[in-house]
């Protein structure tokens, strides 16, 4: 599969310019609400064929956890969470570096595939580990960002996820600055570098 | 459990999920699991540069309770 990651994440929240209703458009608000249910309906229903995935499997494997489905940033977003002993059970779907979370999102996106004919970047969280994770990363890219503010030097982050370098790229946007991945995986990482102009 | 675990995985993610096969290997240590497919679906068990399997691989292990597994897609056209 290719990188998802790409440059999405500078866009949605920190480029209002560009927002749709400037573009030359000639479909009316109708055609646009419809495309936006559409979307919409698309997504939830990535998210129910996983759940139903994800739900036996939890079953087989004996493990309790809940399962939520959302929609976020225009992917479906799907959760299993759990309290207690439940929870750390559910920690071997985890992995030490979440190496097994990342395994069962692929496997999920197929089984979306497979089911709709589509193409799938639902994301998948267990036991709330990318939460936590994100709001490390999170840390780690605002000292970056201060870094390079201070410094007005470009700055190399680790090699990173696809999905850490998300991380990143969101903070940095947020922040003014400019940021962008280089090299291959395993080792693709993020450079921010100084505000231009 | 495993081998459900795995003909779960595996059958989720396939177009002919009826013909999906998983056979359990007692090995001297551990476990063989091998999956066998319709020959149309074995690149998507697959997945490009192993991928797929790799995955199918890291979740059953990460449920085999610590005990060696392995796990094979096998090709049937090309015999056994």
């Amino acid at each position: 599969m290719s990188d998802t990651e790409a440059r999405e994440p500078a866009g949605a929240e920190t480029m209002p310019q560009t927002e749709a209703g400037d573009q030359p458009t000639t479909d009316t608000a109708e055609d646009r609400s419809a495309r936006v249910a559409e979307t919409l309906n698309r997504l939830e229903e990535e998210g129910e064929v996983a759940a139903d995935y994800l739900e036996e499997l939890l079953d087989i494997a004996d493990l309790d956890g809940d399962i939520d489905i959302d929609v976020e940033n225009g992917r479906a977003s799907v959760s299993v969470i759990a309290e207690g002993q439940a929870e750390r059970d559910l920690r071997r779907l985890v992995g030490q570096r979440g190496e097994v979370l990342d395994a069962l999102q692929d496997l999920t996106r197929l089984a979306v595939q497979s089911r709709t004919g589509d193409r799938s970047r639902l994301m998948l969280d267990i036991a709330g580990h990318r939460a936590h994770q994100k709001l490390r990363l999170r840390e780690v890219g605002a000292r970056a960002c201060q870094e390079v503010k201070d410094s007005g030097e470009s700055v190399r982050m680790d090699p990173m996820s696809a999905f850490e370098r998300k991380v990143i790229h969101d903070v940095v946007a947020e922040k003014g600055l400019v940021s962008e991945s280089e090299g291959e995986d395993p080792q693709r990482r993020v450079v921010i570098f100084p505000a231009a102009g | 459990m495993l081998v459900d675990v795995l003909d779960h995985l595996v059958r989720g993610i396939v177009s002919h999920p009826d013909d999906v096969q998983i056979r359990n290997k007692p090995l001297r240590r551990g476990l063989l699991l091998e999956v066998r497919v319709h020959p149309d679906d074995l690149g998507r068990v697959i997945g490009r540069s192993g991928r797929t399997a790799t995955a199918l691989r890291t979740v059953t292990k990460a449920l085999s309770d610590g005990k060696p597994v392995r796990v094979d897609v096998v090709d049937v056209d090309r015999g056994r």
